[in-house]
């Protein structure tokens, strides 16, 4: 799936569990990450295959610019979710401050809040990657 | 006061008022199904997936901190090709 076809179901409207200002809000959150931090942050949601963390990384090769990618991963039925990062971006966003942004973003997604848990999350994702 | 606005003022109005709160709360109801999100619910939108122009982030590559080995704490990051974290709730 690229990026093309998402942008086109966003537009013919809330397919998914999201309200209009909902997907707004996720993506300002996504370019204003792009912009500060000069990397390539993305959101899947949606099933993943067993076992998870190898489908997850499967999804983040799919990515442009695969080095800079870093990718949020939630599943809400498995109820997991995985954040991938490139080898490049890895340096900016170290395993346990992406675990930190987890377990917030996990919290969020307990409570009900999809679209909250990720905002939170590229947020810290972004704040600990730091400017480029 | 006589029966007839006794029976006004503590039956008839209460009740009016009732019957018009409920119609309002049956009537946001009927027809739109909640789509949020609730743990233990079944989850049936399909895949997704977000990015912020594609184009731009490939623009921004090796600036000074391509070349930081190590996390905010100090602490060595580990080589790898990938790397990352994973959570359940």
């Amino acid at each position: 799936m690229t990026s093309g076809e998402v942008a086109q179901r966003e537009q013919q409207a809330p397919e998914g569990p999201f309200t209009t200002r909902q997907l707004l809000r996720l993506d300002e959150a996504l370019r204003i990450a792009d912009q500060a931090t000069g990397l390539n942050f993305s959101i899947y949601l949606g099933e993943l295959s067993e076992p998870v963390r190898a489908s997850a990384e499967e999804l983040h090769r799919q990515a442009r610019d695969q080095k800079h990618a870093v990718l949020v991963a939630v599943s809400p039925n498995q109820r997991v979710l995985e954040i991938v990062t490139g080898s490049e971006a890895r340096k900016r966003i170290s395993d346990r401050d992406a675990k930190l942004a987890g377990l917030s973003m996990a919290a969020s997604f307990a409570g009900g809040d999809l679209a909250g848990g990720l905002l939170i999350g590229i947020d810290q994702l972004a704040t600990h990657a730091g400017r480029s | 006061m006589s029966v007839i606005s006794t029976v006004l003022v503590f039956v008839i109005i209460p009740a009016a008022v009732i019957g018009a709160v409920a119609a309002l709360v049956l009537s946001s109801d009927r027809g739109k199904q909640s789509r949020r999100y609730r743990p233990g619910r079944p989850y049936d939108f399909p895949a997704m997936w977000f990015t912020a122009t594609p184009g731009r982030a490939a623009a921004a590559v090796d600036g000074p901190h391509g070349l930081v080995i190590e996390d905010s704490s100090g602490a060595p990051v580990r080589p790898g090709p990938t790397g990352g974290a994973s959570d359940k709730w």
